[in-house]
């Protein structure tokens, strides 16, 4: 009588034109990551963002998720590698880019175009289909090492009609240009295409003023929850959802 | 053997030659600023009557009879045209002498089989160049600055056979050496007057006294001062033209790219044969209507890939399409050194240089040309001043991340938009945006800025940084700005 492992053998042999290794476990290759540059947070991601995927940041506003995304860009431009911002609302700070230590010349900025006398709130869908089509375009021309589809000021009821056949391909495309994806949005919507999904959160708040002191806008306490990292979830057990902080402060700040 | 052209008075026979009126009457030509212009030609008439070069107008114009006229570089230029072309006629290698305007030297060696003899060969040039409408003195010789001190030296057709240039030329004056003054008022003092007495001096005394020059003046007169010659060649840049005239208008764009694909071909063909790459395409439609239209494609890195100039020619068409129907097209291309790249195995990934010229092309007929690009804080007190500047990535580097802490970033309003404020005590206490309340639950300000008081463009603002309750309780960080001029109050960003 054969043995288990010559009838794999035999079964694998005979589907080896259809199915290569049809009943051999795959081994998943580690994925590459880039490092934010902020420890704690590059510890709870397992080393960072990574390349060649999705990764999604929701979060309401003043939840730092743009100050987490600079950080991240400025982390990657300062590597020697370009990245680029494909901003929906026009709302970029080319100041606070600068400050979070950008290299702004390997910055590609993107900028969608405005619509006379409407917000970008009320009527987005060509500014969703002029972002979209611009990160297809530069996903398919590759070279960057991430993109930020920057959707932050548009809102949630709009953003989630956006199809996930469309996720699905920009999800493909990253992987092929090896490209991180960093969608910024109000609330998660890009579901399973997401290889890392991040909830970002307003943490304990700084008061303007202690000890009535002259009152002066010094910065903020945010959380980032990881809510999943498909790069290190485990056949068996799911990682339970990890709770970063991120302390931010104004220029002013640091300057004193 | 070298044929040396020289048109004597060359400005006056250019002014002439626009101007046949003045050939029977003395004039002069004046050159320079008004009023310190001063005489830059005159014809023998004048000359004869007193009028030299270097004259002042108030001293040219002291001769009643002589016509003063400004000297015009246009006049001169078609004249060099001409001459050029006669010249061209006689030999394909030609040179420019600079000091004599006009001046042309032409190597003769092998010309005897289409134009006789050297004696034949300079009259039938004397000929063309006096059909022309120049009078020239043409010499030849085996020594070209030997042909151009007989040229010089000595009016109408001078042929010396090789081997007698220092005979030929002995009996000329010093001036045809072209000596400088110091060196004219020296030999004039020795009391040297023609090349076979600066001939006869010793050659090392002449240089002992007059310097290392003395050489080659020395070798001037004895007519054996040798000469590399460099002939003018047609210019590689301006022969990079292709054009084409339609049988019939063409309205659409697809159909030109076949024709533009063909031209692009030939040009980026004839580039490559000399090891170098297309830095930028000049496209011109003749419309109809007798309207043109002009497009320059210029990449950031010169290409050698025909595809992708296509490309990025079609895609500035697209979005700056002609405004009429196309009769005829016009493509002519600079040309630069190719982009050469030192790649690493080990280097973070970047752009390729053709490929992220056509993906900047496309993104900027999508969003448009100001909307794509890298932003460069400007020098500038105003916040968040800024200007986009092409995207154009040094090379990837390896590089160190600093570690900084991270700054709270501003998401700016643009434009910067209203919202109602309500007061207390001169502090915001509640804002009104987008119909929905918001109450101030901290507040810090006002800071005041403001800039460019001595222009029209002055600004003066008091902003404020304020966290705002909503009434679902959630939090929002704004900076909030009020324009006294325009008493109004505006959003200025959001801290995320």
């Amino acid at each position: 009588m054969a043995s288990a492992a010559q009838i794999r053998l035999q079964v694998e042999s005979t589907l080896a034109n259809r199915v290569p290794a049809a009943l051999t476990l795959k081994i998943k290759e580690a994925a590459e990551v880039l490092p934010t540059g902020i420890a704690a947070i590059d510890a709870a991601l397992s080393g960072g963002i990574p390349r060649g995927c999705i990764t999604e940041i929701s979060g309401a506003a003043s939840t730092g998720k743009t100050s987490f995304a600079l950080a991240a860009v400025a982390a990657i431009t300062q590597s020697g590698a370009a990245c680029a911002w494909v901003d929906v609302s026009d709302s970029l700070s080319p100041e606070s880019a600068a400050a979070a230590g950008i290299v702004l010349k390997r910055l590609l900025w993107l900028r969608t175009v405005p619509e006379r006398k409407q917000r970008v709130t009320s009527k987005p869908w060509s500014h969703l289909e002029q972002a979209l089509k611009a990160t297809d375009l530069l996903l398919q021309a590759g070279g960057f090492a991430a993109i930020v589809l920057d959707m932050s000021d548009v809102f949630p009821k709009h953003v989630t009609r956006i199809p996930l056949a469309t996720w699905y391909r920009l999800r493909l495309a990253a992987e092929q240009a090896r490209t991180a994806l960093i969608f910024l949005t109000q609330s998660p919507c890009v579901g399973s295409c997401a290889a890392l999904s991040l909830r970002a959160e307003q943490s304990s708040v700084m008061p303007f003023s202690v000890d009535k002191e002259t009152a002066l806008f010094e910065g903020q306490q945010y959380d980032l929850v990881r809510e999943r990292n498909r790069n290190e979830v485990s056949a068996v057990f799911k990682k339970p959802a990890a709770r970063v902080e991120l302390n931010t402060e104004t220029l002013w700040t640091r300057a004193r | 053997m070298y044929a040396v052209l020289y048109p004597p008075n060359f400005s006056a026979q250019a002014a002439v030659r626009e101007r046949p009126e003045l050939r029977k009457k003395p004039f002069a030509l004046l050159d320079g600023e008004p009023p310190t212009d001063t005489v830059h030609a005159a014809n023998k008439a004048a000359r004869s009557i007193g009028v030299e070069v270097g004259m002042t107008r108030l001293q040219a114009e002291t001769f009643p009879e002589v016509a003063c006229l400004r000297r015009v570089i246009a006049h001169e230029s078609s004249a060099h045209t001409a001459l050029h072309t006669v010249a061209c006629m006689f030999s394909p290698r030609i040179e420019q002498v600079d000091a004599h305007p006009g001046t042309y030297a032409l190597d003769i060696g092998g010309m005897d089989t289409l134009f006789g003899d050297s004696l034949q060969l300079a009259n039938k040039l004397r000929q063309s160049i006096m059909a022309a409408g120049f009078i020239a003195n043409v010499a030849v010789a085996q020594n070209l600055y030997a042909a151009a001190c007989l040229a010089y030296g000595r009016a109408g057709v001078s042929v010396v056979p090789p081997g007698y240039e220092a005979n030929a030329i002995g009996q000329l004056p010093l001036r045809v050496l072209d000596l400088s003054p110091d060196h004219e008022a020296t030999l004039h003092a020795w009391g040297i007057r023609t090349c076979s007495e600066l001939a006869a001096l010793s050659e090392d005394e002449l240089i002992a006294r007059l310097g290392q020059s003395a050489k080659r003046l020395h070798a001037l007169a004895r007519g054996n001062w040798t000469h590399l010659m460099v002939p003018l060649e047609p210019s590689f840049e301006a022969g990079l033209v292709e054009r084409m005239d339609l049988d019939f208008p063409v309205e659409v764009i697809e159909p030109l790219l076949f024709l533009l694909a063909r031209m692009t071909d030939s040009l980026l063909e004839r580039v490559k044969n000399t090891a170098r790459a297309i830095a930028s395409l000049r496209l011109v439609l003749n419309l109809d209507g007798g309207r043109r239209h002009e497009r320059i494609v210029r990449p950031a890195l010169p290409l050698q890939d025909t595809q992708t100039l296509l490309k990025l020619l079609q895609l500035d068409l697209e979005a700056h399409p002609p405004s009429g129907a196309v009769l005829g097209l016009e493509l002519s291309a600079q040309s630069a050194a190719p982009h050469r790249a030192q790649h690493g195995l080990f280097l973070p990934q970047a752009p390729e240089a053709g490929r992220l010229e056509v993906l900047l092309a496309r993104l900027r007929k999508l969003l448009g040309e100001q909307r794509v690009g890298s932003p460069e804080l400007t020098d500038d007190h105003r916040p968040n001043a800024f200007r986009v500047v092409p995207f154009a990535p040094p090379p990837p580097a390896q590089g160190m991340a600093r570690t900084l802490s991270v700054p709270t970033a501003l998401r700016v309003c643009r434009p910067p938009q209203i919202i109602g404020v309500s007061l207390d005590r001169n502090t915001p206490a509640s804002i009104f945006w987008e119909g929905i309340k918001y109450v101030v639950r901290e507040v810090a300000g006002p800071w005041r800025v403001s800039g460019q008081w001595w222009s029209e463009a002055n600004w003066c603002r008091e902003e404020w940084d304020v966290r705002l309750l909503k009434a679902d309780e959630t939090e929002r960080v704004c900076r909030i700005a009020f324009d006294p001029r325009s008493r109004s109050w505006y959003l200025q960003g959001t801290y995320d």
